[in-house]
């Protein structure tokens, strides 16, 4: 296998910049698609927010639902962007210089998607900025005991520091966009690449800041998912209270996100002919990251049950025996199947380039995780201490429309992403080519 | 420009904006809160105080069955009922018809005024309409016939003089079954009193004596004979019935009984106590036929089981024999002889209970006959509804019409109301006057909680109104009873010229010195006349009217003759369980016979049993339901000799071999709440009946059942049916608890063998870490103690707990999504023995008030908050609906507003004002009803006493108030003396997952059980830490 294969400097300007702008029919209705659904999502919030919660299913054993379920699958999809652009940079792996923008921004938008959830779940969401501690009248604070208000700080923390850091990385492609650009569309740019002009000087500071913000956004990625896992792992509840939840949340958020890079940037390679700059290699790397993950889950899956024999509780042991067999089996088994047994093939060289093989365990795999955060959020409560209580849950059509909605959500900001941004990192690509000779023909 | 200020510039603003909108047109209120204006009073009545609630004594009765209870009465009107602690001998506990019947006071269906042939009308004209009637009739020589439930007292006496004898009193799970049996033992149609509380072995035959059937005194009685502190002995419980309903749970000894045959088994059992015994009276005569093995066979309980039982019987120091879930007067007869034949009359078995008029099914085929024959002029129906509850095949409906005027003299629309042509809706329990005779030497007085929601008039009124034509001689009295000024109390003893218990046949003799004019006259009247002589020590009349309106009840001398046993002709049936399969009726827990089915509390709140909500199922044993190859909620076919319908399945282990069991109470076809809801039982009801010797009508019945493929649409809220070994609820050894009873033990929680992590000495208090610090409880904690021995799951606490916190019901739509707003649920755990005998726990689950609230560290906002008296409170308009709080609380108590819930009008009325109506979006729980702790507090802070004393808190909660047995006990941990802090102390206090450190504020105490080995462990694999070296419930003290 090869790295990248650019041509030369112009090749990748053009390459890059040749897929910007001009809207193809295929592109105008997956576009079109995305913002019908952002319209059911707003709909369906409507309808939530005049008559109720009680429009989705939550009952008063399983009080969070999907929404929360979903909550976690996008945190954890927005994991690997900043993983693949800031630690691997700290690392210099060159992998990376391929993929690190698409994911970067799948970054920022899936945590804008997840953002969603923890607002319109809430009962009375237009109270929503009591979750901030501000200054008022009525003395009122908020409770830093509590992980939900870490959440709101680790939460937006990440999109802060991961969104800075998307925006700085694209200064030098957007000044190339500019260049290549006349009119209003170049004065956008120009003031988007904040007047880049790539100096010396410009970009000594350029790659000290970069530096600076991969180093600041990498503990992050640690962090974050960490925060949203001691949502669980700081509550009573059996299947909740775990101290390996740190670390198992962390490893199943880059396993997600790695194969939502996958779903992503396979056909947006192929659709945009990138075949130079994302390929194999790439796709090679990712898989790789995802089948240590998975190892990583299914070490996770198994000590759970472990301890939940090992600890002789019988909360403990009951939710985890239950998850294999009770109601919710299929969803637990299905999560097995997709996050520790469907990866496997990638152990074969030759199924970590097919992109059918790819793309198909990519996909199983966000399906295999969204199902895991199902089984934690809702088998856990739907189960819980006291079985009188026991009562199962099921999503309604609304919850289905929200979901939807999210991705419709997700989506429309990738498409218009790709078509306005650089969505490969043109100057990184160019530092791996050999810089063209003076007077080359080339350089021309 | 002149310089414009602030205040001018928002002046114009205001205009500006104003005008704007008036101009558009629209209502310029549109935006604003509708404004609602309080008027003071100008001259304040006496009694009443805005924000302080009255209370009256009243009563409120169920079939035979009468309680004193305290109508709360606030604002000018009655938002609760309450637990009358005043009244003598009785000692509170609020039945839960009390509670029914002030939903049905406000329900919205109820009739607000008198509708003649279907048209509004007003009351004089339909009285005049009445009394028209009722004088024609008397001129034509046809009867008037009163048709209503059972009712003593004055109120009787006034029906009988109107109907002039005519009076019929029947309802259909009255307890006729033990008059006829009364009238054949003792010659006398007075229901018996049980003194359960003395008894040491209780044996029923299925009757629901903690349920519906009898008053609150056997609850009372039962839970006294399981109490280890009262008597150092706990009542050992044996049920011989096919059928293990909510009262049957409650045995410590089932043995399953062929349906129809319990009276063989019941005169097996007297035939073999009577041997034991040495029995020799009148009664071994008839005994002396019983042959037990033919007994056996017939009911299904083996000659070994049979004598188990009757030796038992024998053995206790006292012991009381009880009849069947049914009427079946020959089984109340085999009761009875147990009781007498074991000695045990006059010692926990009476003779002098309920004497007003009780009347069977053969009275009311009687009627029918009348009515065919044309020979009734006018029928009155009361407060029951014989068109749902006889069945179809009798022709009451049929019959009625041909009287010449059918009028119901009731206030909720019924089945029955429907065919009448002049409905006269009389003041309810809560408006009315009136009293009852509930057993020989007690008097129970009724007054008005608030003037009459609608236009009612009492229906003692509407008689006395009409009593003229009715050719009425109302009682005689000397002079018009005057309240004004006191009487020279001479009337101490007996009264020269009165025999209460024959007052009409004085009417002839003595003149009319007085008519009374109104209805509350008469009672005074009758309560001068024929109270007030027999009452001891009752100083002036008028001091003991207002002591007895004050206490609601009256104690007077017996007028019960001592019973003597005459049996006579009478020899016992052979009865032999219903052939195929057995279908056992049985009255339900909240709906009872079916009159309380359109309050929406008795919808809304799970049956005790099997959770079942807003529906009817047919409960079928696990055999039978394999057998016919039905599981949980499959639909079925019922078909009786009577009629069919299709049900859903509940597969219940109450039952054993080829029985089914239904519940009465559902399938009306009237009310917003009842009307279309699941099947009525009566449907199925024999067709030939005589209720008397042989064949009662509710009895013995046999059902072919089929399937029918569909799936039915019953729902329950009940989870799982065991605890898996959680230590929701525990069983001790009843015996080894009998003998340390609840003295505070060295060793608290032992008797439970639960390996206390709390007790785990490495978790001490002194090295116990918390993350947080625990929380300061300056003068309370307050805290609750549930007694699991206590609780029978009767439910009523739930319903007091609705009645009291404005819990909006939600239906059965939102109950199948799983969001019932009890914020009181009772768990029902079906354990099993080592023995193999099952072990039915109800236990009572309520906030836990922790200390250290897994709920309250979760909220981001600070909704939910630990106060300084130990309360987890809960500010609603602070929450934001994370539902954080309600995943993590354990104990699963937290209930969100998944809508906003609405009361239709005029339920609103009820609404209890000290308690906030919550909306959508916010969660809400259990408060230990902080509006009552805090107006306690404040009421002895007035008094300069700042810490409540225990007495004032025991039964502060609602539901602590209404449970009738003391299974909730409420107190303040701070306080010694209190409940909780001495109950703590008990060998068989628990907590329940007292391991997750929560540091609870309510102490479980286990239930007794005569199944479990004595060291209290019951096959779990939890070690025993020996090491109790500190009194693992003193965590709480900071």
């Amino acid at each position: 296998m090869e790295a990248i294969r650019p041509p030369s400097f112009p090749a990748a300007n053009r390459d890059i910049i040749r897929v910007l702008f001009k809207p193809s029919a295929l592109y105008l209705a997956s576009l079109g698609l995305s913002i019908s659904l952002v319209g059911v999502l707003g709909m369906a919030l409507l309808i939530q927010t005049w008559w109720g919660m009680g429009m989705a299913g939550q009952n008063n054993a399983s009080f969070w639902g999907t929404y929360i379920v979903t909550f976690v699958f996008w945190v954890g999809i927005g994991h690997a962007g900043t993983l693949i652009s800031a630690i691997l940079f700290l690392v210099r792996s060159k992998w990376r210089t391929g993929v690190y923008r698409a994911s970067e921004a799948m970054t920022v938008f899936a945590v804008m998607t997840a953002g969603l959830f923890p607002v319109l779940h809430l009962g009375r969401l237009w109270q929503v900025y009591w979750f901030f501690p501000y200054p008022n009248q009525r003395y009122l604070w908020v409770n830093f005991k509590s992980p939900l208000m870490w959440d709101v700080f680790a939460i937006s923390t990440y999109l802060t520091v991961s969104t800075v850091f998307f925006f700085i990385g694209l200064i030098p492609d957007f000044a190339i966009v500019r260049d290549h650009n006349k009119g209003l569309i170049a004065k956008i740019y120009n003031l988007a690449a904040f007047g880049w002009r790539g100096t010396n000087r410009q970009w000594h500071h350029y790659m000290a800041a970069y530096g600076f913000f991969a180093a600041f956004a990498a503990p992050l990625v640690l962090s974050v998912h960490s925060v949203v896992s001691w949502d669980f792992a700081m509550a009573v509840t059996a299947g909740w209270h775990s101290t390996i939840f740190p670390p198992y949340f962390v490893a199943g958020a880059i396993f997600s996100g790695c194969a939502m890079v996958i779903t992503l940037l396979l056909p947006m390679s192929y659709l945009f002919g990138w075949k130079d700059y994302v390929n194999e290699w790439h796709y090679d790397a990712l898989a790789k990251m995802c089948l240590l993950t998975s190892a990583i889950l299914t070490y996770a899956y198994a000590m759970e049950y472990f301890i939940g024999w090992y600890s002789q509780n019988p909360h403990e042991w009951e939710i985890f025996r239950w998850r294999a067999v009770g109601e919710y089996a299929w969803a637990f088994w299905l999560m097995v199947f997709c996050n520790c047994v469907a990866p496997l093939p990638w152990y074969i060289p030759k199924l970590r380039t097919n992109p059918w093989v790819l793309w198909t365990i990519a996909g199983l795999i966000n399906v295999g995780m969204w199902m895991e955060r199902f089984n934690i959020v809702v088998s856990s409560t739907a189960h819980s201490f006291d079985p009188a209580m026991w009562r199962m849950y099921a999503p309604t059509l609304l919850e289905v429309c929200i979901l939807l909605g999210s991705a419709g959500w997700f989506f429309m900001w990738f498409l218009l992403f790709a078509k306005t941004m650089p969505a490969v990192a043109i100057t990184e690509i160019k530092e791996q080519i050999e810089p063209p000779l003076k007077g080359s023909l080339e350089a021309k | 420009m002149a310089r414009l200020n602030r205040r001018d510039f928002l002046k114009a603003l205001g205009i500006a904006g104003a005008a704007s909108a008036a101009a558009c047109g629209w209502d310029d209120n549109w935006y604003r809160t509708p404004v609602e204006e309080l008027l003071p009073y100008v001259v304040k009545p006496e009694q009443v105080t805005p924000g302080t609630p009255t209370f009256f004594a009243t009563t409120v009765t169920t079939g035979p069955a009468a309680w004193p209870v305290t109508g709360r009465h606030r604002d000018g009107r009655v938002i609760n009922v309450g637990a009358n602690t005043q009244a003598p001998g009785f000692g509170g506990g609020v039945p839960k018809a009390a509670l029914l019947e002030l939903q049905r006071h406000y329900s919205p269906d109820r009739l607000r005024a008198p509708l003649a042939g279907g048209a509004e009308s007003s009351w004089d004209a339909a009285a005049e309409k009445l009394a028209e009637a009722v004088g024609k009739a008397r001129a034509a020589g046809k009867k008037v016939v009163w048709f209503g439930p059972h009712q003593s007292g004055a109120l009787a006496q006034l029906l009988a003089d109107y109907t002039q004898g005519n009076n019929l009193h029947w309802e259909p799970l009255g307890r006729s079954d033990e008059a006829d049996a009364a009238e054949t033992v003792f010659g006398e149609r007075r229901l018996p009193r049980y003194e359960l509380g003395r008894a040491h072995f209780v044996l029923s035959f299925g009757a629901p004596f903690l349920g519906s059937w009898g008053g609150l005194n056997l609850e009372r009685g039962f839970a006294d004979a399981k109490n280890p502190n009262k008597g150092n002995f706990i009542a050992r419980h044996a049920l011989i019935a096919p059928h293990v309903d909510q009262t049957g749970a409650n045995a410590d000894d089932w043995y399953a009984c062929g349906v129809g045959a319990e009276a063989s088994a019941a005169f097996a059992v007297a035939k073999l106590i009577a041997s034991k015994k040495g029995y020799a009276g009148g009664a071994s005569q008839i005994l002396s036929g019983v042959d037990v093995a033919k007994a056996a066979s017939a009911s299904g309980v083996s000659q070994e089981q049979l004598q188990e039982v009757a030796d038992r019987f024998a053995q206790a120091e006292a012991a009381v024999a009880l009849p069947g879930a049914t009427p079946d007067a020959d089984l109340a007869i085999a009761c009875f002889l147990i009781n007498i034949v074991s000695g045990n009359l006059n010692r926990t078995f009476f003779a002098d209970g309920y004497a007003g008029p009780i009347h069977g099914l053969r009275h009311v085929k009687a009627l029918v006959e009348e009515l065919n024959a044309g020979k009734v002029g006018v029928l009155l129906v009361g407060d029951t509804n014989p068109v749902y509850s006889l069945p179809p095949s009798l022709g009451f409906a049929e019959a009625a019409k041909k009287a010449d005027l059918m009028a119901c003299l009731s206030d909720q629309p019924t089945e029955t109301t429907a065919l009448a042509s002049l409905i006269l809706p009389v003041a309810n329990t809560l408006e009315d006057w009136g009293d009852e005779d509930l057993d020989a030497t007690t008097r129970l007085l009724r007054q008005p909680t608030m003037t009459p929601l609608w236009s009612s008039r009492s229906l003692g009124e509407v008689l006395l109104k009409t009593a003229r034509a009715a050719g009425l001689k109302p009682l005689p009295v000397e002079q018009p009873p005057s309240l004004s000024q006191p009487e020279d109390g001479s009337s101490e003893g007996d009264s020269e010229d009165v025999d209460p218990s024959a007052p009409q046949e004085q009417q002839g003799a003595a003149p009319l010195a007085f008519e009374p004019s109104t209805w509350r006259d008469y009672l005074v009247a009758r309560w001068q006349r024929q109270v007030y002589p027999r009452a001891q020590n009752p100083g002036s009349f008028q001091e003991f009217w207002l002591k007895s309106l004050r206490q609601g009840v009256a104690k007077v001398r017996s007028d019960a003759t001592p019973p003597t046993v005459r049996l006579g002709a009478y020899s016992p049936p052979e009865r032999n369980a219903a052939s195929g399969i057995g279908l056992q009726l049985f009255a339900h827990p909240h709906r009872y016979d079916g009159r309380y089915a359109n309050a929406a509390w008795a919808q809304e709140v799970a049956d005790p049993m099997t959770g079942q909500v807003w529906d009817s199922w047919v409960e079928l044993s696990p055999e039978l339901a394999a057998e016919l190859g039905v599981k949980d909620r499959d639909e079925v076919e019922l078909t009786t000799a009577a009629g069919s319908f299709r049900v859903g399945v509940e597969v219940y282990p109450g039952l054993k071999g080829k029985t089914a069991a239904f519940a009465f109470g559902q399938g009306h076809r009237q009310g917003r709440y009842a009307d279309k809801r699941g099947q009525n039982a009566f449907a199925l009801a024999a067709a030939e009946a005589t209720d008397s010797v042989g064949n009662p009508l509710l009895g013995g019945l046999s059902v072919q059942i089929k399937k029918t493929g569909a799936r039915s649409d019953i729902w329950s809220t009940f989870g799982g049916d065991s605890d898996g070994g959680r230590y929701w609820g525990v069983a001790v050894n009843a015996p080894a608890l009998a003998k340390v009873g609840d003295k505070p033990s060295d060793h608290p929680g032992e008797l439970t063998g639960i390996h206390h992590l709390g007790r785990d000495p490495r978790l001490e208090e002194k090295s116990r870490k918390n993350f947080y610090d625990p929380p300061d409880h300056p003068t309370y904690r307050f805290a609750m103690t549930v007694d699991t021995n206590a609780c029978d799951g009767c439910g009523v606490c739930v319903i007091a707990c609705y009645a009291e916190n404005n819990l909006p019901i939600v239906g059965k739509g939102l109950i199948k999504r799983g969001r019932e707003m009890n914020w009181l649920r009772i768990n029902r755990f079906w354990e099993e023995n080592p023995d193999g005998s099952h072990d039915i726990r109800f236990i009572p689950v309520m906030c836990q008030h922790c200390a250290l609230a897994p709920c309250e560290s979760v909220c981001p906002v600070l909704a939910t908050y630990h106060n300084l008296d130990g309360l987890n409170a809960m500010v609603y308009n602070r929450c934001v609906g994370t539902r954080y709080c309600a995943n993590n609380c354990p104990y699963v108590v937290r209930r969100f507003n998944f809508h906003s819930y609405a009361w239709p009008d005029p339920l609103t009325l009820q609404l209890n004002p000290d308690v906030s109506v919550r909306t959508m979006g916010v969660m809400e729980k259990c408060t230990f009803c902080v509006q009552r702790t805090r107006n306690m507090k404040d009421a002895y802070r007035d008094r300069d006493v700042h810490m409540v004393p225990d007495e004032a808190l025991r039964q502060l909660p609602a539901c602590a108030e209404a449970c009738p047995t003391d299974a909730l006990t409420f107190g303040n941990l701070k306080d010694e003396r209190s409940a909780p802090a001495q109950t703590r102390k008990s060998a068989r206090s628990y907590i329940i997952l007292e391991e997750l450190n929560t540091v609870s504020a309510v102490n479980y105490l286990a239930k007794a059980n005569f199944h479990v080995p004595e060291a209290g462990h019951h096959g779990s694999g939890h070690g025993h830490d020996d090491d109790h070296s500190t009194d693992h419930h003193d965590a709480e003290q900071h």
